[in-house]
């Protein structure tokens, strides 16, 4: 048997054309045409007849005994070390093993042996899509200059462009591949794949895949891949399905199925899968950590609410639910009336106090930077606890998820990213004062270089960014698109490009046909929208507003706030977005207290809420103000505001308290109190207390009683709290 | 007014008599330790500066009250200080120590870092014994206090510390928190407008956590308390109780003696509270707490309170 380096790598590439030079070709061959037993023969003789340790290597691990090839893979890789061949197998071996770091080394190695060794480059592309990045195209670019036989690289470029759904792209690649050496099996699951995504599920490269190899499951797991990608859950959750259904032993498949029910509500499914592919596929962190996680869902309580459920973290659940539920039903109102849709099942909604447990519910992995994601009707999302405090406007995440809900499911989730974003931010920005994201110097950034992407190019922004901080101005972007589009075609206009969607049309015929516009004076008519409205900051942000927040900055720290309240206000005229560390209203609140204009210095920390500001140190700083001058229900708002940010607060539900007690508001400040005791306060006493007060108002003698007596348990000296007593006593027994 | 009900709750403790409590005096000894940098300078001398405040207002003598920070703490001055309180105090005072900065221990022998050479925990043994005042508080706010609390546990003296080992050495921020219970009405846990020791701990203890919760960092202090008995010793004292050394017409002594009875009710009814029905406990609570209320508003008419 002669030596060579295998395929079959990741769950994509298994069974893929070609990677170098084959080791054990006649197994392989039973490999690519489904004839399982007789593969497994052959691999097994080959333990007993050969001794060299790269095909000893290859075969243990296609006998799926990988430790056992680790070991003989580094002995090859000893043996030999002018030899790519043993790097280039063990580095495979690494990727399928979900280590795309040790992997990325040997193919590195790989490189220092032989710089245009087309095979490395090909391994660091496969590397670089796992992950989605950019660099995967390079790579492979790269890979098919140096070798333009290499089969696998022109595969992987047609799925990277399938990825961006850039079908005229993958399909020159697959016409290429296709004259290309070794096995078709790959571009068939591909061309699948096109097929099935353009709405003909029935495709003919399916059946001619299926002949060739009646165990083939990526001929489903592949365009279920790319329907994940595109949130078609429900489809790919089918075709992953019908994977695992042809070939049961392909691990990857019952993974991305369970992670896809889960993703749709169905639990039990999720686990029996998940299970499933652990035992074949101990190493895949995806498994393990969903396994985990699902394991840790018994610490959640569930509660069903009108048209949702909830699941909160049973440590949080007292405190969380009735914000989250008011919330949640609010939303799903307005949107069903503005959207005219009704969401056919239950709404589910969980909410995650640890962020990685969010990551590993979205990913599978921990490390995701999002805050929360929509999966149709089930929405995961961080709670406020996993953020530091204040830091995470969660009001306006769930406001912003729960958009996604009904735009994913009113078009059977074929709205693309942009606007699918694009509306869940537009919508945030009108749910409430300072609710949304706002112009950041980022996008400022963005816009003065003209790093803007045209609309038909805006879902790139979003999945396969050129440069950080592009996902972020892409959202920016998005919903400053639709927000043009409602204010200028209104509303509807919006809905029928949703609905056009639906029907499978393209972004260039939607804007034609809808707006009346080509693409092309689309972005220009954007370009004039945004001029409008950012323009001055962004001609004035470099050579003014920073060298004015530079000077405020040093007169600040010189205490002279004085003398910085003219820059300031400059500074706050030009860029009133603007409301982050150092901004210019906190710096004129100050200086307008230190004069003793009080009223003037709520004004400006007022501004600085309704422009965006949510340190909640400066929002109860403006309520006390309020308070002061004598506006209790300005403070009452300002502190019901706070509680979209950080209801974690305790200190905020004891003030929100108080003044919904004093204005004899006593069911909503019975919730505010409630959640002080959930809140295991420094003063359960006087929790106790002006719970029996709100009782007391509502004229619920049983509740007052309750209460008054807790607080007087525990302290029963507490004068007001005996007054209160014996109110209700005489006022029962007056004898 | 509840002259006795404040003493009840306080470091002149309920077992004694009236004329026994006239007699007790309390004498603090602060000292804010070496800080090493600005920061922590600034941040010792203003915590010692509020622990002292906070003594004078609640011993009513600045003379019973030695505050030593920055230069002034060195390990010389500290143990003249506890010589002074030693040479005045007697067996029925009381002795309320604290203890803010950096310790460390070096092998196994706790030291509180102060300039020049640094009292170990032995030393601070030797003069703290020397103070004839049975009933004393040791707070130890530094880091790696855990590690001297055993050291200096005995009969009447009860022992705070900001951490549970001497390997917990990061600046605890224990000691910012015990600071503030002295002045956030809400550590007053029973609302009898006095913090014992016990109140001011747990006020602490839950409020380092929510520190770290928040900061989403790992806790990396734990604070200790060597007993309960740090519910008899007032640290703080806020509205009618901090005006009870001045003139407050004291209660009537049957309503007085009825008021204390009715208490040690109450609390003799919440120890036997796992073991009564939920109703019959309730009921019988109310009966009492409505009962003590009436009593009181007598003791309010009859002392001139509003």
């Amino acid at each position: 048997m002669k030596v060579h380096a295998l395929v079959l790598v990741s769950a994509f590439t298994a069974l893929s054309p070609r990677a170098g030079a084959e080791v054990l070709p006649e197994c392989a061959a039973h490999r690519e045409r489904g004839r399982l037993a007789e593969a497994r023969a052959c691999y097994t003789a080959a333990l007993r007849s050969e001794s060299d340790a790269l095909v000893l290597a290859e075969a243990q691990w296609r006998l799926g005994r990988r430790e056992e090839a680790n070991a003989l893979f580094r002995r090859a890789a000893a043996q030999r070390p002018r030899d790519p061949a043993p790097r280039l197998g063990w580095a495979r071996l690494f990727l399928e093993s979900h280590n795309a770091a040790e992997a990325g080394k040997l193919f590195e190695e790989v490189l220092t042996l032989d710089p245009n060794a087309a095979e490395a480059h090909l391994g660091l592309a496969l590397a670089a899509a796992e992950v989605f990045d950019e660099e995967a195209t390079q790579h492979a670019q790269k890979a098919l200059e140096l070798d333009p036989k290499l089969t696998e690289a022109r595969v992987l470029l047609a799925r990277l462009a399938l990825e961006e759904q850039d079908v005229k792209t993958a399909a020159a690649h697959l016409d290429a591949a296709e004259k290309m050496p070794g096995s078709p099996l790959a571009t068939y699951a591909l061309r699948a794949a096109i097929d099935q995504l353009a709405g003909r599920p029935e495709s003919p490269w399916t059946k001619k895949a299926l002949d060739r190899n009646p165990r083939y499951g990526e001929i489903y797991a592949t365009p279920a891949h790319l329907f994940m990608l595109q949130r078609q859950y429900a489809e790919a959750a089918d075709l992953y399905r019908r994977a695992v259904e042809v070939e049961p032993e392909l691990w990857s498949a019952h993974a991305e199925l369970g992670v896809n029910l889960w993703r749709l509500g169905d639990e039990e499914g999720a686990r029996r899968h998940l299970e499933t592919a652990y035992r074949g596929d101990p190493y895949d962190p995806t498994i393990v950590n969903s396994l985990r996680l699902l394991d840790s869902l018994k610490r959640f309580r569930t509660f069903r609410t009108r048209r949702g459920i909830l699941r909160l973290h049973e440590k949080e659940a007292e405190l969380m639910r009735p914000y989250v539920e008011e919330l949640l039903e609010k939303a799903i109102d307005a949107y069903q009336a503005k959207y005219q849709f009704t969401v056919p099942r239950p709404v589910q909604l969980e909410v995650y106090p640890d962020h990685e447990d969010f990551a590993v519910r979205t990913l599978g992995l921990p490390g995701l930077g999002a805050l929360g994601v929509s999966f149709g009707h089930v929405v995961a999302m961080d709670s406020p606890s996993g953020r530091p405090p204040g830091s995470f406007h969660w009001g306006s995440t769930l406001w912003h998820e729960l958009n996604h809900v009904f735009v994913l499911e009113s078009t059977r989730h074929r709205a693309p990213r942009w606007i699918s974003e694009g509306l869940a931010v537009y919508e945030e920005s009108l749910a409430g004062e300072g609710w949304g994201d706002h112009l950041t110097p980022d996008v400022i950034e963005a816009i003065r270089e003209k790093k803007l992407l045209p609309i038909v190019l805006l879902d790139r922004g979003f999945v396969r960014p050129d440069y950080p901080g592009q996902v972020a101005v892409s959202y920016y972007q998005a919903g400053a698109v639709c927000e043009m589009i409602a204010r200028e075609w209104g509303f509807p206009k919006l809905l029928a490009m949703l609905r056009a969607y639906t029907d499978g049309r393209a972004t260039p015929e939607i804007v034609e046909t809808e707006l009346g516009l080509t693409a092309e004076r689309f972005d220009e008519r954007f370009r004039q929208f945004l001029a409008a409205r950012t323009g001055a900051i962004v001609a004035a942000f470099e050579p003014e507003w920073k060298p004015l927040m530079k000077k405020i900055a040093a007169l600040r720290e010189e205490k002279k706030l004085a003398e910085a309240v003219e820059p300031a206000r400059r500074a706050r005229d030009l860029y009133p977005e603007y409301v982050d560390e150092g901004n210019a209203y906190e710096l004129l609140a100050d200086a307008a207290f230190e004069r003793g204009d009080k009223a003037g210095a709520a004004a400006e920390l007022d501004a600085y809420r309704k422009a965006g500001g949510r340190d909640p140190a400066v929002l109860k700083r403006l309520a006390a103000w309020c308070v002061e001058l004598g506006r209790k229900d300005q403070a009452q708002h300002v502190l019901e505001q706070l509680l979209w940010i950080r209801p974690g607060d305790e200190e905020l539900h004891v003030r929100l308290g108080d003044l919904l007690l004093e204005a004899k508001k006593p069911q909503p400040a019975l919730r505010e109190l409630q959640s002080v005791l959930a809140l295991q306060p420094l003063d359960p006493v006087d929790a106790h207390y002006k719970l029996a007060l709100a009782y007391h108002q509502l004229q619920d003698r049983a509740r007052t009683r309750e209460h008054v007596l807790q607080a007087l348990e525990e302290a029963p000296g507490y004068r007001p709290a005996q007054k209160l007593l014996l109110e209700i006593h005489d006022d029962h027994d007056p004898d | 007014m509840r002259y006795q009900h404040l003493l009840r709750a306080g470091a002149l403790i309920a077992a004694l008599q009236p004329a026994a409590l006239a007699r007790a005096e309390v004498h603090f000894v602060v000292v804010g330790g070496l800080g090493g940098e600005p920061a922590y300078e600034q941040r010792f001398a203003a915590e010692t500066r509020e622990l002292e405040a906070a003594g004078r207002t609640l011993s009513g003598d600045p003379s019973r009250v030695r505050a030593l920070s920055g230069g002034a703490a060195t390990r010389e001055a500290v143990q003249e200080a506890f010589g002074a309180v030693a040479r005045a105090a007697s067996s029925e005072d009381v002795l309320v120590s604290i203890f803010v900065g950096h310790g460390n221990v070096d092998g196994a022998v706790y030291k509180l870092n102060l300039p020049g050479p640094d009292p170990t925990c032995d030393e601070l043994r030797q003069w703290l014994d020397r103070v004839p005042a049975r009933r004393q508080l040791v707070v130890l706010a530094t880091s790696a206090s855990g590690g001297c609390v055993a050291p200096l546990q005995r009969t009447g003296r009860v022992v705070l510390s900001a951490t549970r080992s001497g390997t917990e050495r990061n600046v605890p921020v224990f000691s910012r928190y015990f600071v503030e219970a002295l002045r956030d009405p809400t550590a007053d846990r029973d609302h009898d407008e006095s913090v014992t020791a016990l109140e001011a701990f747990r006020y602490a203890e839950q409020k380092v956590q929510r520190f770290y919760a928040d900061a989403k960092r790992l806790a990396t202090e734990h604070a200790t308390l060597s007993s309960d008995a740090a519910r008899e010793f007032v640290v703080a004292r806020r509205g009618a109780a901090a005006r009870v050394a001045s003139n407050v017409k004291p209660a009537p002594p049957a309503l007085a003696a009825r008021r204390a009875a009715l208490e040690t009710e109450v609390h003799a009814l919440r120890e036997r509270k796992a073991g009564m029905e939920t109703e019959a406990y309730w009921t019988e609570l109310e009966r009492t707490l409505v009962e003590l209320a009436r009593v009181q508003d007598s003791i309010d008419v009859a002392t001139g309170q509003p």
